[in-house]
């Protein structure tokens, strides 16, 4: 009788709303380590997705360019250039360098690239536009809201003074922010001209792709070829071998915190009615019926929770992402729904804890 | 009641004995009683307090088992069902009243009675119509609406006596159903179980200490030291 496990919770109407208060709160915490993630994901490998050229050219042992080191040089350029299917060679050199706006310096992802051909340049640029020679930088939009960079701004990278020309999205790793000047000037920084971390190859016939590769680990010693697939995933890979095992954890203690409060809350209804419960199993009541009641009500807190938690949900990113711009956050419609069925599945296994209870509620009770 | 309907055994109790705890610390409640309670009625058992009254309800209904002997109910013995049997036995053929009435505070009075029809699998709409037949009956449409804790004793007595009879019980066993009742209530939900009793051929069995309820039962038993007596 669905009426009765409405009547029940709302008979005590602050354990309610402490209850749906906690499950919505375990929901928040949910979503936003989901949106977190997403947004980290996107964040960290969107420079390598949005840089779609058909061969990644690395040092040896290099796999992906978020968690490893990886050097290749001019001589070793000039070799897959005369290869006869090689169309283009972009040269990037990533560099973690310190930039400084008056007496504040902050650490970035500084990525060099040809500004000719835009291979290896930001992904998208969100205000502004691209640089042209060696004294502009694009920067990350989290790291200039963060740090309150605009378009405009001198930024001193060493001895250097660089103009803020354009803000860039899909460049923000949560730990770290990417942010765009020319190859030259970032080989300058390293002071070794014709260095770079990889190389970024275009093929003429896209059919000869393999036959290419194979011939630039041929000629070529000490690197390593990936086809843009491949070399993305290794990127995803690593970014969740990171960050993966945080979000579990969290998200596990989030569940496990949903699944305790529910129990508790369904626990203390079955107790307190203890005798209403008595009186129903003597009248005859089939043995689901009161087990019904219970999976009910956890449906119903956690229906009511993840609508409530839904309802703050976005307000409250808007809010931490103001505070903290570098906390990027995407969440699809998918992800909800996943979330929301997860808290269902909590739901009902705190609703099969609780049940246990009605084990200890005899009959002969009502006869006392 | 008409003399020509037949009244047939509802509950068969064959020397039972019904014993609490081991060794020196046992207690012979009931000791070797038998009975037959038949349908078309009222039979009051009465009996000082702690006298076995209520054990004796919760052997008939099938909640407690005898230390020996045997229950029959149905002309089956109680031994022989299984628990589910036994639940849809009392879903569907036992009405129970109890001292302190026990409805559902949560629900409504109508809810009240619709719940013990919904036991016995019948169509959330019939149920609402027998419901609100059963309300109209029993003089309480007023209350369909109502929560019990609204309700004055005399209120609740009968929405009790409603349930009771919902599901057009066989044999309604009524445990002390006058005790937190004043005379003239007390009297009126003795009168209503006798009606059914007799129009309905059914059988009731009320425990109470009450004697003065002795002139509606047809048959009276006591129950004293364990034993069972028939009086006249």
């Amino acid at each position: 009788m669905d009426i009765y496990a409405v009547r029940i919770l709302k008979s005590q109407p602050l354990r309610l709303i402490l209850t749906i208060g906690g499950v919505s709160l375990c929901v928040i915490l949910m979503l936003f380590l989901l949106a977190v993630y997403q947004g980290v994901a996107d964040g960290s490998v969107e420079y390598i997705r949005k840089n779609c050229v058909d061969l990644w050219v690395l040092q040896s042992n290099a796999t992906n360019i978020l968690r490893g080191s990886s050097l290749v040089s001019a001589p070793q350029e000039q070799s897959i250039r005369q290869i006869p299917g090689v169309k283009s060679v972009s040269l990037v050199l990533l560099v973690l360098s310190t930039v400084k706006k008056g007496d504040k310096a902050r650490t970035i992802f500084l990525t060099g690239f040809d500004p000719k051909d835009g291979i290896g340049g930001p992904p998208q640029i969100i205000a502004g536009r691209s640089i042209q020679g060696d004294n502009e930088i694009v920067l990350d939009k989290s790291f200039a809201s963060k740090f309150k960079f605009t378009l405009g701004d001198s930024v001193k990278i060493q001895e250097h003074m660089l103009k803020v020309v354009g803000i860039s999205s899909g460049t923000n790793a949560l730990v770290i922010q990417y942010a765009f000047v020319t190859l030259h000037f970032a080989q300058k920084l390293m002071g070794f001209p014709g260095i770079a971390t990889c190389f970024l190859v275009q093929v003429k016939d896209i059919n000869n792709i393999d036959e290419v590769a194979n011939e630039i680990r041929n000629i070529v010693p000490g690197i390593e070829v990936y086809d843009h697939k491949t070399f993305l995933e290794n990127n995803i890979q690593e970014m969740e071998s990171g960050f993966l095992p945080l979000l579990y954890t969290v998200a596990l203690i989030g569940a496990v915190v949903l699944t305790v409060i529910l129990s508790l809350l369904l626990s203390v209804n079955i107790l307190e009615r203890k005798k209403d419960f008595a009186v129903l199993k003597t009248l005859g009541s089939p043995p689901g019926f009161l087990k019904r009641i219970i999976i009910v009500q956890a449906l119903l807190i956690s229906f009511t929770s993840s609508i409530v938690a839904l309802i703050i949900f976005f307000p409250l990113v808007k809010v931490i992402e103001r505070i903290s711009p570098e906390v990027t956050t995407k969440l699809s419609v998918e992800q909800i729904l996943a979330v929301i069925s997860v808290v269902a599945a909590m739901s009902l296994i705190s609703s099969f804890i609780s049940m246990q209870k009605l084990r200890r509620i005899y009959l002969l009770e009502v006869f006392k | 009641m008409n003399s020509s309907i037949k009244k047939s055994r509802i509950v068969h109790l064959n020397r039972i004995t019904k014993i609490y705890g081991t060794n020196e610390h046992k207690t012979i409640v009931l000791q070797q009683i038998s009975f037959q309670f038949l349908t078309g009625e009222l039979i009051l058992l009465i009996g000082p307090s702690g006298s076995g009254k209520t054990t004796l309800l919760t052997l008939i209904a099938g909640l407690t088992k005898p230390t020996t002997g045997t229950v029959s109910l149905f002309e089956r013995n109680i031994e022989h069902y299984t628990p589910m049997e036994l639940q849809q036995l009392r879903a569907k053929r036992i009405g129970f009243i109890f001292q302190t009435f026990l409805l559902i505070d949560s629900l409504t009075a109508i809810e009240n009675v619709e719940v013990v029809l919904r036991f016995i699998g019948k169509p959330k709409k019939d149920v609402h119509l027998r419901a609100t037949q059963l309300l109209n009956r029993f003089h309480i449409e007023y209350l369909s609406r109502r929560f019990p804790p609204t309700m004055s004793q005399g209120e609740k007595q009968r929405v009790a006596v409603a349930r009771a009879v919902a599901n057009n019980a066989d044999l309604i066993l009524a445990d002390e159903p006058t005790g937190s009742l004043e005379s003239k209530q007390g009297f009126d939900i003795i009168r209503l179980l006798q009606t059914y009793a007799k129009e309905q051929n059914k059988c009731v069995i009320v425990a109470s200490h009450d004697l003065r309820l002795v002139e509606y039962a047809d048959q009276i038993l006591r129950l004293e030291d364990g034993m069972l007596r028939e009086m006249d």
